[in-house]
């Protein structure tokens, strides 16, 4: 029993159904096959799907409470924009740009690194950095074949340990290239990577889910060859251009046997039985025909968006809370989202012509990731992937005008005429690390259409990320110059308060943690919750911090062998070792 | 008010739909405007303001969701904001006040996807508008708050000043340098019209605004289909053909 019908239900599903393994997956929205979403010219429509966000969670029905500190009361975001789940078949996975990253290699154990590269109190007493408990190396074979069930296009930097010109020479060490050749580079992309080269910078094509070409995948499935039509995120592809779960998995999973995905049903909470450690099944609410059932189940996975896997733990009474004040607790600890900045540069004589892209279609620097420069004289920890990544020249959201133009008249006007074509941005996609302040519970107040307490978000950028961003964004301003544009724009990190009116990225992490010490984590190394061995959480909930990079590779990486870790437990119920 | 005449008014609002929809080419507004004009003969001259130019025009029944005092206030307001130059007809001309109004008749202006529970209280910005109003109620309120904050500062609504007037207003609006008792004026215009208008100036022409694509060939989108897998080498670094004559979806529906 799944909950969640995403990309990670996806994943684990086509590893059980593989070995004769019956699953039932519960999915609270519906399949958008056939629908205005995904097909033509419906499909195209930058009001409906983005403005309106009609691919997304609902926020009449849920949305979450936020405030900057502890201290403060807290209040229902009405309408969200900071960061958009998904909803329906294929989840936040089919209304993905489709950046593809694996991490660092160290990623998994951040805080060992850190710790043997700087000393044991390099690490900030209210940063609860801490190692997953599993390696990138036992993750390699998951990527390698999450990579080649979706066809990712790239160019490696690292096969093996050897260094491969043209690609990332930070990349984690991969056993062969990306399936298919790197997406077509940008406009903005050349001027970006003759800039970086001069400051001997070693930029590389992105990782992507868009398909460079035809591809057939090793289940037989196809993608088509992307139509550079700049409308990824939050669209879905019509084209079937991009690797998604609706596209690549669950038409493939409904034919084979002992697959089974509900849609419109909401899982309200988890059956969970304390004394016997044991969750039973869950319930859950037909959306068509306003029944609740009770869903008996033999193991229960959550795999849904981070913020549904953290609430679902607490308002199912699933382990211990997190209390930062008395620092007891662990379900909703760790909340982390990202640390964007940007400058924009403006060419009068260079076409951008920024329609001209993929979700995918990125130009990147990994100099100033993570931890791949020192630290050691720095006032932070983490860094952030810099790139020229132009993924849509979408007219409402995506233009660009130099600082100090009017907001409205024919002076704006000359301005979106002049610059339009002829501008992008240089974006810093930062890391954000934990910190003791910063984590998820249930609010005192407000409830969802179900009667079911929010959410509630308590996170600001803290002291780390403003510092890491500004000086991340320095770099940015750097490259920018190198560039020679006729205009820049203003050079500013970013700071506080965190800003729910403002989207940066979807990926929030954390709430649902994993690690090798029930004392400090939700789940086991292999996503086994400690309080209920038949209970598993998969998703970027599980991760301890969140790094300068887009989420889905490892979450891909972690689904694949979570499905392989179920068939061992199926066999053999017990602790997974 | 007979059956006869209800019908005949719906009749006329699905056939204004249908062109405002499917061929963007139904003007609302008269071509000369500033002919309706009762104000100064500066304003009536720049075309900016279009006092009573609900009640002169005889499209502005077609107005699902604004009344006629707030169909003359979103009218010069979209004038002010997109006054008629070298690069687009007015913002009358250009639909936008039928797209405004289009988006506060429909699911937008009535909340949808909004959540919209109780208890309300007052915070941070940050966590966004937290009234008991829907879209439309809040920027009919805003519109209404306005007007009698115009009548008091400068002593005629909105609608009835010169257009330079009318600017300054909105630019003290959206410097937080109007005040009123109940509600934000800097949010009505930053969170609710401000975002409408850029909307209706470049979303699909199917939805009333950019009448003609004229913001997107304005700025050289070329709109749809969008697939461009051979444009992307052919024209990279090079002036796009097609963005002359952008595609929208009634083109292709």
């Amino acid at each position: 029993m799944v909950v969640g019908g995403g990309l990670c239900a996806g994943l684990l599903s086509r590893q059980l159904t593989a070995q004769g393994i019956d699953v039932l997956v519960l999915e609270r929205g519906v399949d958008h096959r056939g629908g205005a979403e995904a097909r033509l010219p419906s499909q195209r429509d930058e009001l409906r799907w983005a403005q309106r966000q009609g691919n997304m969670q609902n926020w009449q029905r849920e949305t979450y409470s936020v405030r900057h500190s502890r201290h403060e009361e807290s209040l229902p975001v009405r309408w969200m924009e900071a960061f958009l789940p998904g909803e329906g078949v294929g989840g936040a996975g089919s209304h993905w740009n489709g950046v593809a990253w694996r991490w660092s290699e160290y990623d998994p154990t951040l805080r060992s690194r850190y710790e043997s590269r700087y000393g044991k109190k390099f690490v900030p007493a209210d940063m609860p950095l801490q190692d997953w408990g599993t390696t990138y190396a036992e993750l390699e074979p998951y990527h390698d074949l999450f990579e080649r069930l979706f066809g990712l296009s790239g160019k490696a930097g690292n096969i093996s340990g050897t260094i491969q010109p043209g690609g990332n020479p930070f990349e984690a060490p991969r056993r062969g290239d990306y399936p298919q050749a790197p997406l077509e580079i940008t406009e903005a992309g050349i001027i970006f990577k003759a800039a970086a080269e001069t400051l001997g910078l070693k930029p590389f094509p992105g990782p992507a889910a868009n398909s460079s070409g035809d591809y057939l995948n090793p289940d037989g499935q196809r993608l088509g060859r992307c139509q550079y039509c700049g409308h990824c995120e939050r669209f879905i592809c019509e084209a079937h251009a991009k690797g998604s779960p609706d596209r690549l998995l669950y038409p493939m999973l409904k034919t084979r046997k002992g697959f089974e995905i509900r849609t419109r049903a909401q899982v309200l909470r988890i059956d969970y039985d304390g004394r016997a450690k044991r969750a039973s099944g869950v319930r859950y609410l037909d959306l068509n025909s306003g029944e609740e059932y009770e869903q008996p189940a033999d193991v229960v996975v959550l795999a849904a968006f981070t913020m549904t896997n953290t609430r679902l733990l607490l308002l199912s009474g699933v382990g211990a809370a997190y209390d930062p004040a008395a620092r007891r607790g662990v379900v909703g600890k760790n909340f982390c989202y990202q640390t964007t900045s940007g400058v924009s540069v403006f060419f009068r004589n260079r076409w951008i012509n920024p329609f001209l892209a993929a979700g995918g279609t990125s130009t990147v620097v990994d100099e100033f990731n993570n931890d791949n420069f020192d630290h050691a004289a720095l006032p932070f920890l983490g860094g952030a992937s810099i790139d020229a990544a132009l993924s849509n020249g979408r007219p409402i959201r995506g233009r660009r005008t130099p600082p100090g133009t009017p907001q409205w008249g024919t002076a704006w006007k000359q301005a979106q005429a002049e610059w339009y074509a002829h501008s992008f941005s240089v974006s810093a996609q930062g890391s954000c690390y934990p910190h003791r302040e910063n984590f998820l519970d249930l609010d005192p107040d407000y409830t969802d259409a179900y009667g079911q307490p929010l959410l509630r978000v308590t996170f600001d950028f803290r002291d780390n990320e403003v510092k890491m961003s500004r000086w991340v964004t320095k770099k940015v301003a750097e490259i920018c110059k190198a560039m020679t544009p006729d205009i820049m724009g203003p050079v500013a990190g970013r700071e506080g308060p965190f800003d729910s009116r403002q989207y940066q990225t979807t990926h929030v992490t954390g709430g649902t943690i994993m690690g090798a010490e029930p004392a400090s984590s939700v789940v086991s190394p292999h996503l086994q919750h400690w309080d209920a061995e038949n209970l598993f959480v998969v998703g970027a909930s599980v991760y301890p911090h969140n790094s300068g990079y887009n989420p889905t590779g490892p979450l891909a990486a972690l689904a694949l062998r979570l499905g392989d870790d179920l068939a061992r437990y199926v066999a053999r119920p017990g602790k997974l070792a | 008010m007979s059956r006869m005449v209800d019908s005949k008014k719906q009749a006329d609002r699905r056939n204004f739909l249908l062109q405002a929809g499917l061929a963007g080419v139904a003007s609302l507004a008269p071509a000369e405007h500033s002919g309706a004009s009762t104000a100064g003969a500066a304003a009536a001259a720049s075309g900016a303001a279009v006092v009573g130019a609900a009640a002169a025009n005889p499209g502005a029944d077609t107005y699902l969701s604004l009344g006629p005092d707030e169909a003359a206030f979103i009218e010069a307001l979209v004038n002010v904001m997109c006054p008629a130059d070298e690069l687009s007809p007015s913002g009358v001309d250009c639909g936008l006040a039928v797209y405004i109004d289009r988006q506060l008749a429909g699911p937008y202006g009535k909340g949808d996807g909004r959540y919209q529970r109780g208890p309300f209280r007052q915070g941070k910005p940050q966590l966004g508008l937290q009234l008991p109003l829907t879209p439309e109620q809040f920027c009919k309120a805003g519109i209404a708050a306005v007007d009698a904050a115009c009548v008091r500062d400068r002593g005629a609504p909105f609608a009835a000043l010169g257009a330079a007037q009318a600017d300054a207003v909105l630019v003290d609006i959206a410097g937080g340098r109007v005040a009123d008792e109940r509600l934000s004026l800097t949010s009505w215009f930053n969170d609710i019209v401000y975002p409408l208008f850029v909307e209706a100036c470049f979303a699909d022409p199917m939805y009333g605004g950019n009448r003609n694509a004229v913001f997107w060939k304005m700025i050289g989108y070329p709109g749809l289909p969008a697939n461009h897998a051979i444009d992307m080498v052919r024209y990279r670094g090079k002036p796009y053909p097609g963005a002359g004559s952008p595609k929208s979806i009634g083109d292709f529906a």
